[in-house]
């Protein structure tokens, strides 16, 4: 008898170990931030993938933007990365370098690979290896808006291409006279208002130093000092400094909507591609777009953006490599993109997106990314030089003197460098 | 009926200058307190997100010409992983859980400091204390190492049990409980009750304005968590509607109609929490006051 119920009792648990085998579903984890219409978006991609391949559980992890590199560090030290991360294109470097993040090439079709933009590519690019770690559907840019009607009343010129970009006397010139005009209350809006939290200030106001011949660290031999304290860099910052002390620049206080707010009280903005779908909603055909002037020998503009990597603590890169690969094709995907005015990063996307095709309002923003976009640095340290840049900017836009910001600046730089042994092999060792 | 209608009515004091200023200066702070809510009601009922954003900074932001609900059916309509109001209701779950069981536990360690036979009780009040200045966000990295070896995350445990026990409340129900007379507890003692009775029996009922204090204080903290769920969850199954509002801020577009109605949303339920417990939490405010 005892026998028998060890024999039924071994067959059930060897039957129900089956059943649950033949259940198991291999589950995939991707984390990942956007708004309502990205959230949605994901949840059907997911569920259209599912359908195709009914033995694979996509799971979505939202993380809020504002909150989302808190939620990656606790992830990390909860050993509880996902297989799939969004990440903010500048960090890759440090993420690399701390081991988290899986070459992608082997994962991911190779018609995607084949289809990315320059820019698409350095941004996913770790420089250490040249191996290929992220991808993105898109990629950004900053441009400068103008309000026609202000432009039209000073005679200002209306640049068509980078190549015949404003130079840094006319863009202080018309600076000068847009500040004259009847109801101008400040002629540029440089976002100020975003704050010191985000990436805004480094995103935005690199270009200006790259543009004058300096950069935020010398990309040889990665040290900041002699490079974002150099007398270029000193002479960006102190011309940005002359802007905000002249009055001409909205101050953070005045938020992000001074360029179509009632009155239309700032003229021009230095704004991100997105910032296009809002300005365009309230001024229609009174948005001018152009490209960023420039200020020294050679123009410069910004890019990267939240792109995809699958991370070393995924049991299944293939089905992650999958899944990204479905996603950074389905239509929907796209089609929101289009509508949320995307600024496209695979070839094939920039076709469908009329908005920056040729002749479209925003080609000057994507011929910027061909010709003169300039990653921020791709380092390990790029945490604390964008913090330690951010905070420099404040200052000097607070009074503070240039050239003993700009090296204190460098120097909390090059100390964190130097605290990481150099962050080899960045070192050169 | 209510002490306030057997009270005699005050004769109003004559106006001079000093109740004119006292006057001004109530309606200047009334206004400071209100308007950002009365804007945010107002920023709801405006359908054009950019026009909300157009608006800041001007009085148009207290204006809306043609008012619309529409803000609030797509709150309804949310296209999140769940449905707003369920998100609503993981957040009254996690209020009125942590609320609970704070108001339990938190009293009990009140009255055991305040009357119990407890070995270094004075040692132990003032560890109490000394842990109050411990700000949260110090010590977050270590509890979610804890909370997720403890196999919890991705649930509501996480979320109420590390914020039940609270440094601050047990020192306010301390206080309180010594504050009422000797002859309560002695008169239990000889009674026969236990100290759990006397806990439950005498001394909770007398400290209603404790109780609604703690209560609102705890409420308002457990409604307003956003940073810890997003840490210590994965999913969105046991989030609150903290998390869930956050999703109207995007990396690129903030849906300020949305996220507006949402707040007003969510100011609700905690409004009610408070207008329910106001009475006693004014009236031990004041106690507190004439007790000094």
């Amino acid at each position: 008898m005892g026998n028998r119920l060890l024999s039924v009792f071994a067959a059930t648990t060897a039957l129900m170990a089956l059943t649950a085998a033949a259940d198991a579903k291999t589950v995939v984890r991707m984390m990942h931030q956007g708004d309502p219409g990205w959230v949605a978006l994901y949840g059907k991609v997911a569920e259209r993938f599912e359908a195709a391949n009914p033995d694979v559980d996509i799971e979505l992890i939202y993380a809020p933007h504002d909150a989302y590199n808190e939620k990656f560090s606790s992830a990390v030290m909860s050993k509880q990365l996902p297989d799939i991360m969004e990440l903010d294109a500048p960090f890759l470097a440090n993420y690399v370098w701390s081991g988290y993040l899986k070459p992608l090439k082997s994962y991911v079709d190779k018609d995607l690979l084949d289809d990315m933009t320059a820019s698409n590519i350095a941004q996913g690019t770790y420089p250490i290896d040249k191996e290929l770690y992220a991808i993105g559907l898109t990629d950004s840019s900053v441009v400068l808006y103008g309000n026609k009607k202000y432009l039209e009343k000073i005679g200002a010129r209306i640049p068509k291409s980078v190549d015949d970009a404003w130079t840094r006397a006319e863009f202080e010139d018309y600076l000068g006279k847009l500040a004259k005009v009847d109801g101008v209350k400040w002629p540029i809006d440089t976002f100020r208002g975003y704050g010191i939290k985000t990436e805004w200030v480094t995103y935005a106001y690199q270009p200006i130093l790259n543009s004058f011949g300096c950069d935020l660290i010398d990309r040889k031999t990665w040290k900041a000092e002699g490079a974002l304290d150099s007398k270029p860099c000193v002479d960006a910052l102190t011309m940005m400094q002359t802007w905000v002390k002249n009055g001409w620049v909205v101050p953070m206080s005045s938020g992000t909507n001074q360029f179509y707010a009632d009155g239309q009280p700032a003229a021009l903005a230095w704004g991100g591609h997105w910032f296009y779908a809002e300005a365009a909603a309230k001024m229609k055909d009174d948005v001018v777009v152009m490209p960023l002037p420039k200020f020294g020998d050679k123009s410069a503009s910004p890019d990267g953006t939240w792109i995809w990597a699958i991370t070393t603590q995924s049991e299944h890169p293939d089905i992650a490599g999958k899944f990204l690969s479905f996603l950074l094709k389905d239509k929907d995907y796209r089609d929101y993109a289009v509508s949320q005015s995307a600024y496209p990063g695979l070839k094939s996307f920039a076709a469908q997106s009329p908005l920056y095709a040729e002749g479209g309002p925003m080609a000057v923003a994507f011929e910027q990314a061909s010709k003169v976009a300039v990653p921020r640095p791709p380092h390990p340290a790029y945490p604390t030089i964008t913090s330690a840049f951010m905070q420099a900017v404040d200052q000097i836009f607070n009074g503070e003197d240039t050239q003993k910001a700009l090296t204190a600046a460098a120097q909390k730089i090059d100390e964190d460098i130097a605290d990481n042994d150099g962050y080899p092999p960045f070192d050169g060792n | 009926m209510s002490d306030l209608a057997l009270s005699p009515r005050k004769p109003a004091a004559p106006l001079n200058g000093y109740r004119i200023v006292q006057s001004i200066s109530v309606f200047v702070i009334a206004l400071v307190v209100i308007s950002p809510l009365f804007m945010l009601f107002i920023a709801s009922l405006k359908d054009d997100r950019f026009q909300i954003l157009a608006d800041m900074g001007s009085f148009r932001a207290f204006w809306v010409d043609n008012p619309t609900l529409n803000n609030f059916r797509e709150v309804g309509n949310f296209a999140g992983e769940l449905a707003f109001g369920r998100y609503l209701g993981n957040s009254l779950l996690i209020l009125f859980s942590t609320v609970s069981l704070g108001l339990i536990i938190n009293s009990m360690a009140g009255f055991i400091l305040a009357w119990g036979s407890l070995p270094g009780r004075a040692l132990i009040l003032s560890l109490i204390i000394a842990l109050y200045v411990i700000p949260q966000e110090s010590i977050i990295m270590p509890l979610l190492i804890i909370v997720s070896r403890a196999g919890l995350s991705d649930t509501f445990t996480a979320q109420i049990l590390p914020f039940v026990a609270s440094p601050l409340y047990t020192f306010l129900f301390y206080q309180f409980f010594a504050q009422l007379p000797k002859e309560l507890y002695e008169a239990a003692s000889i009674d026969g009750a236990s100290i759990f009775r006397t806990w439950w029996s005498i001394f909770m009922p007398l400290s209603l304005p404790a109780l609604a204090t703690v209560s609102i204080l705890m409420g308002i903290e457990a409604w307003n968590q956003y940073l810890w769920p997003i840490l210590i969850t994965q999913t969105d199954y046991a989030r609150p509607i903290s998390v869930a509002i956050a999703t109207f801020f995007g990396q690129d577009s903030i849906f300020w109609d949305r996220a507006m109605a949402a707040s007003v949303l969510m100011m609700i339920p905690i409004l009610v929490f408070y207008l329910a417990f106001q009475r006693w939490f004014i009236s031990s405010f004041v106690g507190s006051a004439v007790k000094g």
